[in-house]
């Protein structure tokens, strides 16, 4: 019942499935078959410049048509929304339609046409209708809001007017390594802006520090208030000639309010129908812009080679140059700081360390530089050590005045140090005390040289010969290595013995064989055969015991050949070791006489068996 | 009596026999090219205050694959005295590979640096210091010696704690301190080894170290000449290296020298 309920149930879900197909595809022919209209419509004809208006690109009865590349209408700035679709079936007459939404942001005042717009379908080629949009200038539409405005400010045509960056530098022809402060500005009047990115600007030829916070202000230029973000960072040329310095690029929203149709109340689309909140919510679109300035150039000039002092290291600017040291009496060895300062106006990064004149028995350490805004500071250790020493000579500073365009050198000193003898101190102390001088041991002078060569030349070996390149030497290694892994099997093996009985057992078999078949081959000579067959049958016990872990006492033809046959041994093997039980039976217990013959072919064949079965794995 | 007499005379007739041979080897090895023979002769040039001769015989038993503390020594002194102290350093510096404990090594290339107003550079980390002054006391040669013995008793020890089963506690604690030792000795071998084969010795009075391997490359900063740095790159003639404070720059390879070559 259950089966024939289900068949029931799938054959009516097919069946609808199918009428649902043939409906589907009867609409769409329906759609398609007939001819397409093509319609440009625009939500307001009237925009003031800095508010967006939308543009709908309306093909009536066919879905299928792509949106179409508008980037070229005069005045006007356009962005792809995205498309929309619709279907409707009105007295069973089905129809569809797609409609491309466009974003157009005004860029000048004045009227313009919108089309008319062409597209070719399926070899047909359509034509839009043609629409008349006026721009007008924000100050008419904030005149149509409120006439306060007492002082008509000059009109503004173009959103570029209204919206722009710049770009300028403090000096057209600077230096090499000279810094060039430069600003980027960006102008806005009565926009709205947001999301405003750092400005981008090709610099080839320089090298450019980040950007500073930006400032906001206002500025009247033309008689026509703007807000200005202005953006400042410094600049320095990196090898001379004449560069291009922008344009600089802004990337920034342009905020715009929605141009809104006035809706009656018997609006079909509007009206009392619509939403209160859509209002609210949705009044202002953003538009990406992509801002660029104009172009400037800045020429590099290389420093002068004339006066160029010596020492000179590169320091552009203009800047004074203070040198203080203390302590200016010390003991022979003790430290006296230098302290350095280069301060003023200029590119910082360029100042080295002042050079220090080197003086014999005048130890000089490396010194540590500060540095910040306008001020770069070396702190310098040196060490008096020799009497000889009587000041820190002159230490002067050469820069390259960018104002002036020359060379200029700041020598600040010398110094004169006093060098105290330890022992005066100590002196002094004991005049001090007044107890009576004690004759001081003069301080003993070393001099200071190389130690003398070496008289033989020591061991010499091959150039980069390495002992951990020698493939002897690592070779070497691996012999104790091995060592180890021996004494470790024979360890193993040994504890194996120990504890493995079933394997010693096996293990000694053999050998326990060998000497009962040699103990056998000497009765066999003295033709003993009682003792003979005692010792082979005792043999073939204890071997078939130890070899197959069973009792040697209870091994008799019938054990044998249950647990040979299990080891799947040969029956040839079987019969001989059956054979040996039968003629030791016979002259153990029924004192048969066998001849020497018998002996010695029970003996092989023992041997045959003893060797097959240490040949076979078991 | 006979017998006794016999033996002595094939003991004495075989030394004659190798003390002529050791002789004639002992000629041979001090006259002529050899390197000993041109070792002795720098020395007398050197003695003679002829120093560019000195280095020049210094020099050939280099290029002859030979090498010795003694030898990379008396040319760095051969450079003092010539006044080349970038080449100077350079000697001594290989010379330490060699004779790392010798104290004449060591005044001599302390007094070297002081004529250059430079302090002793140490690379690295607290880890790479700490390798570094330990190579100051053993050569690598040493190292990997001691690292072979250290070795051998480990496997003494694993062999001990076969045997005996009764005390493989201590060993195991004896295993595992050989076992530290050895791995940390390994690296730090491994560190000077990678370490000696990048370092290199400013030759030129001095250089400057460029952002970018092109001769008219802005100039980073400046080196003298005994400064040691890690050359880390080359391109063509150019050398990429690192300060001793972990700046890199270029250099052109004819200011520098490396110190295992």
């Amino acid at each position: 019942m259950n089966k024939t309920k289900k068949i029931i149930r799938s054959f009516k879900f097919l069946k609808l499935s199918i009428s649902f197909l043939l409906c589907f595809l009867s609409f769409t022919f329906s759609c398609f078959a007939k001819e397409i209209s093509f319609e440009v419509t625009v939500d307001t004809n009237k925009v003031s410049l800095g508010s967006s208006l939308q543009l709908a690109l309306n093909f009536s009865n066919a879905q299928d048509i792509s949106a179409l590349d508008l980037s070229t209408i005069e005045g006007f700035q356009t962005r792809y929304l995205g498309p929309s679709t619709m279907m409707s079936i009105v007295n069973g007459k089905v129809s569809g339609s797609i409609t491309h939404n466009y974003m157009l942001l005004p860029t000048k005042i004045g009227s313009f046409k919108i089309g008319p717009f062409k597209f070719q379908h399926n070899g047909d080629q359509y034509t839009s209708n043609q629409l008349s949009i006026e721009v007008l200038s924000a100050q008419a539409q904030s005149s149509t809001q409120s006439s306060t405005s007492n002082q008509p400010a000059p009109e503004l045509r173009e959103l570029s007017d209204r919206l722009f960056v710049t770009i300028q530098t403090e000096k057209e022809r600077a230096y090499l390594n000279e810094i060039i402060p430069l600003t980027i500005r960006l102008y806005v009047n009565r926009l709205g802006i947001r999301d405003i990115q750092l400005p981008e600007f090709s610099h080839e030829g320089f090298s450019v520090a980040a950007f500073d916070k930006p400032n906001q202000y206002q500025e009247v230029r033309n008689g026509i208030n703007f807000d200005v973000i202005e953006f400042n960072t410094a600049i320095f040329g990196l090898r001379p000639g004449e560069f291009k310095l922008g344009p600089a690029q802004i990337k920034c929203n342009l905020i715009t309010p929605k141009q809104t149709r006035s809706r009656s109340p018997f609006d079909a689309q509007g009206g009392f129908g619509a939403n209160i909140f859509d209002d609210f919510f949705a009044r202002y679109e953003t538009h990406p812009l992509d801002l660029k300035s104009n172009e400037i150039t800045c020429a590099i000039l290389s420093l002068p080679q004339e006066n160029k002092p010596i020492d000179f290291s590169g320091a552009l600017g203009n800047f004074e140059f203070e040198v203080t040291a203390a302590p200016l009496e010390v003991k022979l060895g003790d430290p006296i700081t230098l302290k350095m300062t280069v301060n003023g106006q200029g590119n910082l990064n360029t100042v080295g360390v002042p050079k220090l004149r080197s003086v014999d028995g005048l130890k000089i350490y490396e010194p540590q530089i500060k540095q910040e805004a306008n001020k770069k500071s070396f702190e310098q250790i040196i060490m008096p050590m020799s009497r000889e020493v009587k000041e820190v000579p002159a230490i002067s500073f050469d820069f390259f005045d960018t104002s002036s365009g020359q060379y200029k050198t700041i020598s600040r000193g010398p110094f004169p140090i006093v060098i105290i003898n330890s022992e005066k101190e100590e002196s002094r102390l004991v005049e001090n005390k007044q107890i009576a001088p004690v004759a001081l041991i003069k301080e003993e002078k070393f001099g200071r040289d190389i130690i003398y060569i070496k008289d033989n030349p020591g061991p010499l070996k091959k150039k980069n010969d390495y002992l951990y390149k020698h493939k002897i030497f690592l070779g070497l290694q691996i012999i104790p290595l091995l060592f180890y892994l021996l004494m470790a099997i024979f360890y193993a093996k040994k504890q194996r013995l120990k504890t493995d009985l079933k394997y010693a057992r096996g293990l000694l078999a053999p050998r326990k064989a060998k000497i009962g078949i040699g103990q056998a081959k000497k009765y066999l000579a003295k033709a003993d055969m009682q003792k003979f067959y005692d010792t082979l049958f005792l043999t073939m016990q204890e071997y078939l015991g130890d070899k197959f872990h069973l009792s040697s006492k209870g091994i008799t033809i019938s054990v044998i050949d249950e647990h040979l046959r299990k080891e799947k041994v040969a029956e040839e093997i079987l019969v001989k070791l059956k054979d040996i039980f039968r003629e030791c039976d016979m002259v153990r217990y029924a004192s048969s006489q066998l001849t020497p013959v018998n002996m010695r072919d029970a003996l092989n064949k023992l041997e045959e068996a003893i060797d097959y079965l240490q040949r076979k794995k078991t | 009596m006979k017998k006794l007499s016999w033996l002595n005379k094939l003991v004495f007739f075989t030394a004659i026999i190798l003390i002529s041979c050791w002789n004639s080897s002992l000629a041979q090895a001090i006259t002529g090219n050899s390197p000993v023979a041109l070792f002795y002769q720098a020395n007398i040039y050197y003695q003679e205050g002829k120093y560019d001769e000195a280095i020049e015989d210094y020099q050939k038993i280099i290029d002859q694959g030979q090498e010795s503390g003694n030898l990379y020594y008396n040319l760095g002194n051969s450079y003092f005295k010539k006044g080349e102290l970038g080449l100077a350093v350079l000697s001594y510096e290989r010379a330490r590979s060699f004779i790392p404990n010798d104290s004449d090594l060591k005044s001599n290339y302390d007094y070297t640096l002081q004529r250059l107003n430079l302090e002793p550079q140490l690379f690295g980390s607290w880890f790479e210091r700490m390798v570094d002054g330990l190579f100051q006391i053993v050569s690598i040669n040493s190292m990997t010696i001691f690292m072979s013995v250290i070795y051998i008793i480990l496997i003494v020890f694993f062999i001990l704690n076969l045997l005996f089963s009764g005390l493989r506690r201590v060993f195991r604690w004896f295993i595992y301190v050989l076992v530290a030792l050895l791995i940390c000795s390994g690296l730090a071998l491994n560190r000077q080894i990678s370490y000696t084969h990048k370092m290199a010795v400013v030759i030129s009075k001095e250089i400057d170290v460029k952002f970018e391997p092109l001769e008219n490359a802005t100039t980073y900063f400046k080196l003298n000449q005994g400064n040691k740095v890690l050359v880390v790159e080359k391109v063509k003639n150019w050398l990429k290296i690192k300060r001793f404070d972990n700046k890199l720059g270029w250099v052109s390879q004819d200011a520098l020298r490396l110190v295992i070559f």
